[in-house]
């Protein structure tokens, strides 16, 4: 099968998110999104996300079938995130996809979230697969991955030890009383701001640190400081606020990404997930990739977010690959290693 | 579909420990199946509805049981139902998963393991729903005058299969059965 027909579901989270892929081609990604739900709690709320997803499924999928115009019995087979996510969230959608695949007697395959992150840039192009760095950014996960082969050979470089720089650009927007979720809010802010106005933290760079963290991530820190600040500077702008937190974020991400690159010998950086939507993180990773000879990708912004067409990808990747099937009645896990591209 | 009831029926019930599965030829049972395990629906139920498959291929129609019940557990039978049902292009119906429970008796209250030291319960008069689901501490329902069966006042009793099938003909719901509202603890506010 050379050009398999997938259909990809995800719920990992707060996205409703059904796509459809004919080997590398897309052929419709539509998302229907809880995030006005959450947004009068500040978060993710994760009983509030399962109950939508279910809600949302059957006419998501439906629409996705609509705008692709195929018929559910001509998949070849069903790809599904199974972790890691939110339990109660992933198992929509890991029972929705066990249901159609066992109603359509197709394989079934339980794809990882973060490698399918990385696997949509294939999408993109369609240039031979080759071996990349990934910078992996959202509200649920923050990670640098060596990716040698996407279906069967990842390995995790660094991850946050503490928040998730998607939470970290949402804690800030709150407390700059911009809003939720965070990123959009304070990318916009950041425009009119000055990105060295204040010097904040960038964490686990200091020599002590990188001997133990070399290429993990922590924010907490960070938004200690800046809520320092803003207690001591009554009189803050917030847009320099904005901007120099934004700055610190982009800085340290790209900092650890390019010598993750140098370090493994790859000339290649692949920037996924939503915080890869950021205009800054963009601007700054073009810059600095330019000077360092690395090839950076960063996949259009609806195909950054959490989506369906990045899990029907990899399923197509991994049938083209010959990787076998998940067996019937997998799980959902909540946390699980990138270096498990598809649940056996 | 024929006569009262759709010719193939493929009956789930995930609203309690159990996951169970039928089949139906009318109302002949062709197949029955389950697994016991608060956290198994996920897994159990592919496997018990493929064992089904393998007796009877061609499904009319889907019935599924719409709670009350612990609610993670609960959405994997529904949403497994609606999908089987639209890869399948075939109608599916949703029950009150208390309706299913199959009593002895003329005026009575069944209850069912609400977690957090409640009960789902509802009142019953000669097999027919006069009043619930609802959810209350099992003190409010002891004193109630009927009958109880089921969790906290007797042996945990299950849906019965048929009788889910039986109610989906008269008393089918559209919605999940959750009566209870999601606790609004974002996930960055857990830590
Ligand atoms: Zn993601």
């Amino acid at each position: 099968m050379s050009e398999p027909l997938v259909l990809g579901i995800e719920t990992s989270c707060d996205e409703t998110a059904v796509g459809i892929v004919k080997g590398r081609k897309l052929l419709a990604n539509v998302i229907a999104s809880s995030v006005e739900e959450h947004a009068r709690f500040g978060g993710v709320v994760p009983e509030v996300a399962s109950r939508a997803h279910l809600e949302a499924m059957p006419s998501t999928i439906q629409q996705a079938l609509e705008i692709s115009g195929i018929k559910l019995k001509d998949v070849d087979a069903i790809s599904v995130t199974a972790g890691p996510g939110l339990v109660g969230a992933l198992l929509v959608g890991v029972s929705a996809a066990n249901g159609l695949a066992v109603a359509l007697d197709k394989p079934l395959y339980g794809v990882n979230h973060l490698a399918s992150h990385v696997a949509v840039d294939l999408l993109t192009h369609d240039e031979k697969m080759r071996p990349t760095i990934a910078l992996l950014v959202s509200g649920g996960h923050s990670s640098i991955l060596q990716v040698s082969d996407i279906t069967s050979d990842i390995k995790s470089l660094g991850q946050t030890i503490d928040d998730a720089a998607g939470e970290a650009f949402d804690k800030i927007a709150r407390l700059l009383q911009l809003g939720f979720p965070g990123g959009p809010l304070i990318d916009k802010e950041s425009k009119t701001g000055k990105v060295d106005a204040i010097n904040f933290p960038r964490g686990l760079t200091n020599p002590k640190d990188l001997a133990e963290h070399e290429f993990d991530f922590s924010f907490s820190g960070l938004k200690t400081a800046v809520s320092r600040y803003l207690q001591a500077t009554p009189e803050f702008v917030r847009a320099d606020v904005a901007a120099s937190f934004q700055e610190a974020i982009v800085d340290v991400l790209l900092q650890k990404s390019v010598k993750a690159c140098q370090q493994t010998g790859i000339d290649s950086l692949v920037i996924a997930g939503g915080v890869a939507a950021n205009s800054r993180l963009r601007a700054v990773a073009q810059e600095r990739c330019a000077k360092a000879g690395i090839q950076l990708r960063t996949p259009p912004p609806a195909l950054c977010t959490d989506n369906g067409a990045m899990v029907a990808t990899l399923g197509s990747l991994a049938i083209s690959a010959g990787r076998p099937a998940s067996r019937l009645g997998i799980e959902a896990a909540s946390a699980i290693s990138p270096s498990i591209p598809i649940w056996a | 579909m024929a006569g009262v009831f759709a010719l193939i029926s493929l009956v789930i019930d995930t609203a309690t420990d159990r996951t169970s599965v039928a089949l139906f030829h009318r109302n002949e049972l062709l197949f029955e199946g389950y697994h016991d395990g608060a956290t198994a629906h996920a897994e159990a139920l592919p496997k018990l509805v493929s064992d089904a498959l393998a007796v009877e291929k061609s499904i009319n129609q889907v019935v599924v049981g719409m709670g009350p019940g612990p609610f993670t557990g609960l959405r994997v039978g529904i949403v497994f139902a609606q999908s089987f049902a639209q890869a399948r292009n075939i109608a599916w119906r949703g029950v009150c998963s208390l309706d299913g429970f199959d009593i002895d008796a003329d005026e009575y209250i069944v209850t069912s393991d609400a977690r957090r030291k409640e009960v789902y319960w509802a009142k019953y008069s000669k097999g027919e729903r006069r009043f619930g689901p609802q959810v209350s501490a099992p003190d409010y329902v002891a004193e109630l005058p009927e009958k109880k069966f089921g969790f906290g006042f007797g042996p945990t009793i299950y849906p019965s299969m048929a009788m889910l099938l039986a109610k989906s003909q008269s008393r089918s719901v559209t919605q999940p059965i959750y009566l209870r509202r999601p606790d609004a603890v974002p996930t960055s506010e857990r830590k």
